[in-house]
């Protein structure tokens, strides 16, 4: 009881905190900005967290956070999410690869990069997808080749869908360094320099209009032994203890789409030639469904938070959460469209976070984005459930013989 | 705190599983199945023994003091065990409304008989099809019933029962003792025969009044029966779905458990992600019973768990193969207690229409 109370006071206190920077830092400050002028924007509103204590929350002091739990940072990140602050840029950076470099990496030169990134004036991406290699994150190409003479590393080859790499100052990789061992062997994992000669950044433009994704291209691209994290082959388990830093992420159960409330308000206010939408019952049930599914997601993440103030271990159900409101989104999004009838294709694009249209739109990638919904059901199956792996003919292979 | 909960909360789950799991007894219910009129009196017996009926009923009325939440803890194992006889979450819907509305003799009356086990309390608020009738046929003047309510739940035995009834003042919420031979009970052929459907026709049964406000005090009571069903549906859900996991692992076909097949694998995943929605959104309304806002809580957890126990009940059948729908696999046990438990107590439809009209209040 005690340690609930002490996390509203800190809720609390952060909520007034945002509440007071909403404007010259939040959603309305944002309009009409171009993305350089958001991501300046940005930069200024982590340097502003900085300074109020309410960056790292849940890092250790020594490496520039809080010192605070996971709790802690839930609560600021929830309530921060009500506002938004141009806080996406940051994401990756701050969720993977600065908490793997603090992990591996010691001394000034690492702590400089931490407070760089958590100040948001460098900014660090995760090279890991390929054209070759999304889910199966094992099956990426990109070559690194060591010098016998020197130790050091050359890479050759393609990184896709990275987010942001084009604002990055530094990212983390995976590359292939033997493609005669087995597949998941075969792997080594690097630190890079964006900068570094060689290196080429090109925006995808996405459905939406937007171009934060990127193809990054490296051509013999020198990378010194000294950037490499674990050892030569570890790639793989470097890779999957980057997935899992981050163990606990602020969810947004509309699935970071509009809220129902802003459904039931639109329907609630149109008619259909004299007939209120909300009288319609497909229009009920899907606000019904959408609400206890909604609700579910909500009691989950309320009944973890209480968890872990205890200091228990969260149950799995937690995992449900990004497959459920990720698709729960996208369907409710394409049926706004449905309500407002033939001019429901009219759109001016912007990034706005309440826009049904972009919701829409954007859905898709959401469901690839951080793990597609069929490798979600995989994990939920094979993790939670305790069933058997899917049939792997590229097991027990050497890499360069499986088939493609 | 019961949003997780506590270490006696915990106790009562792990007792009442162990103790239904030794009385469960899948050819008794088949039997039960077969035949009109007849309840699993053994199921009713464990419950009386084990204080269930007392519940939620307060200490001073002889009860135990406890909570829906807990109400739902025993709900749950019942659902597991697919339990054959309904009176458990009628007979607190009936002492809830009595502990609400009714006055000091009544309370007095009957609540220490119900926490005993002695009366079973039965719902009978809907008629036709509408849970929630806004002029019920059924009238109640000078302290009498008259008029029929057809397919109550547990109306085959049920001794005293809560009824939805036209006064000349609208709706009122009224008591009616079942006991005398002014209520004529006509059993129904049902697909799930222990739940004791039966029309009920009232011919000056006497009755109290409870809540002159009949819709409001009923849909307060159907709002915690509500999330006590849907315990027990998420009960019956999570048991459908352990059998329908266990032979996924076992059963071999093209060389590999079943349970390696994506389709199969995935179909079970989202039956887990389903009855996790509807486990953390009941437990969610029963620790949040006294909120404001309970009622769109109520609503969601109906919602979540109807559909959660549909589908994995029909899921597994479809994993079990032609088994699946064979009297023998005990499978239709859950395919027809899912539907039963659907609809017994107003359908999706109605809730949904509930919970929308909560949310467009607020809006
Ligand atoms: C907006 C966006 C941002 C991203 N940002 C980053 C980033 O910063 N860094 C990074 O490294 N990556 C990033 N990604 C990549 C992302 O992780 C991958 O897109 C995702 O893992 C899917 O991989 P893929 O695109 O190669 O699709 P594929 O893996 O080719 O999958 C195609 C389809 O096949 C299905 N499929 C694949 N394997 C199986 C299987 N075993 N069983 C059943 N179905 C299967 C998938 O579910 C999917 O629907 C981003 C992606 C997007 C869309």
């Amino acid at each position: 009881m005690r340690a609930e109370t002490a996390i509203q006071q800190y809720r609390e206190t952060a909520r007034r905190w945002l509440e007071a920077h909403a404007a010259t830092h939040g959603a309305p400050a944002r309009r009409g900005l171009t993305p350089e002028q958001d991501l300046a924007l940005g930069r200024a509103w982590m340097a502003l967290k900085y300074d109020a204590g309410y960056s790292g929350i849940n890092w250790p002091r020594e490496h520039g956070g809080q010192g605070l739990g996971a709790l802690e940072k839930l609560a600021f990140e929830e309530e921060e999410m009500k506002f938004g602050f141009p806080t996406d840029y940051f994401a990756v950076s701050l969720g993977m690869p600065v908490p793997i470099i603090l992990r591996y990496l010691t001394g000034d030169w690492v702590l400089e990069r931490a407070r760089a990134a958590l100040r948001g004036e460098e900014i660090w991406c995760q090279l890991f997808s390929e054209p070759s290699g999304g889910s199966d994150l094992a099956g990426l190409r990109l070559r690194a080749t060591q010098d016998q003479a020197t130790g050091d590393w050359r890479l050759d080859g393609q990184k896709l869908w990275t987010s942001y790499a084009q604002y990055c100052d530094y990212g983390i990789l995976v590359a292939r360094h033997d493609p005669t061992l087995l597949k998941h062997q075969g792997l080594t994992y690097f630190w890079v320099d964006m900068r570094a000669p060689g290196t080429t950044v090109r925006p995808i433009k996405l459905a939406d209009g937007s171009d934060h994704v990127n193809e990054v291209f490296f051509d013999n691209v020198l990378v010194p032994d000294s950037q490499r994290l674990g050892p030569v082959g570890g790639g793989f388990k470097v890779a999957l203890e980057t997935l899992v830093i981050e163990r606990h992420h602020a969810s947004d159960p509309a699935g970071f789409g509009p809220a129902l409330n802003l459904f039931v308000r639109e329907a609630a206010a149109a008619d259909v030639d004299g007939v209120p939408l909300l009288e319609d019952g497909r229009v009920r049930e899907r606000i019904a469904r959408n609400y206890a599914l909604q609700n579910g997601l909500r009691a989950i993440q309320a009944r973890n938070q209480l968890m872990l103030g205890l200091g228990m271990e969260p149950g799995p159900e937690g995992a449900v959460n990004k497959l459920v409101s990720a698709r729960a989104r996208q369907r409710l999004s394409e049926f706004v469209l449905d309500l407002r009838g033939a001019a429901g294709v009219t759109w001016e694009p912007s990034g706005r976070l309440d826009d049904w249209v972009r919701s829409w739109i954007s859905a898709p990638t959401g469901r690839q984005a951080g793990g597609s919904d069929e490798m979600l059901l995989n994990t939920i199956a094979e993790r939670i459930l305790g069933l058997p792996q899917d049939h792997r003919p590229d097991k027990g292979v050497p890499f360069n013989q499986i088939p493609k | 705190m019961a949003l997780i909960y506590d270490e006696s909360q915990r106790q009562i789950a792990e007792e009442c599983d162990r103790i239904l799991k030794n009385a469960f007894s899948a050819p008794a219910l088949k039997q039960l199945l077969e035949q009109s009129g007849a309840y699993d009196t053994g199921f009713w017996d464990i419950c009386v023994s084990q204080g269930w009926p007392a519940i939620a009923v307060p200490e001073a009325a002889g009860g135990l003091g406890l909570g829906l939440s807990e109400q739902g803890i025993v709900a749950q194992a019942c659902g597991k065990v697919v339990c054959g006889a309904p009176f458990l979450n009628t007979g607190y819907a009936v002492s809830e409304a009595i502990g609400r509305f009714g006055d000091a003799a009544a309370r007095e009356k009957w609540l220490p008989a119900l926490a005993a086990g002695e009366v079973k309390g039965i719902v009978a608020l809907a008629e036709g099809r509408a849970p929630l009738p806004k002029a019920p046929a059924v009238r109640f003047e000078d302290g009498r019933l008259t008029g029929t309510k057809t397919a109550v739940p547990g109306g085959g035995a049920g001794d005293l029962a809560i009824v939805l009834a036209a006064t000349c003042d609208g709706p009122a919420l009224v008591l009616a003792d079942l006991s005398g031979a002014e209520t004529r009970r006509h059993l129904l052929p049902t697909f799930d025969n222990s739940r004791l459907a039966a029309d009920m026709a009232f011919a000056g049964t006497p009755a109290q009044l409870l809540a002159a406000d009949g819709i409001q005090a009923a849909r307060t009571i159907l709002c915690l029966l509500a999330v006590a069903t849907a315990h027990e549906q998420v009960g019956g859900a999570e048991a459908v779905f352990a059998s329908a996991r266990a032979y996924a692992l076992e059963r071999y076909a093209f060389g590999q458990p079943l349970a390696a097949f994506q389709s199969i694998k995935h179909r079970l995943a989202e039956n887990y992600t389903l009855i996790e929605l509807a486990r953390s959104n009941a437990q969610y309304a029963a620790h949040n019973v006294d909120d404001p806002h309970f009622a769109r809580y109520a609503a969601a957890a109906r919602i979540a768990a109807t559909e959660a126990y549909d589908t994995a009940s029909r899921d597994a059948m479809q994993v079990f193969g032609g088994l699946g729908g064979t009297w023998e696999a005990d499978l239709h046990l859950h395919q027809r207690r899912a539907r039963t438990l659907a609809v017994e107590i107003g359908n999706n439809l109605f809730w949904e229409d509930e919970l929308v009209e909560e949310l467009r209040r607020a809006c």
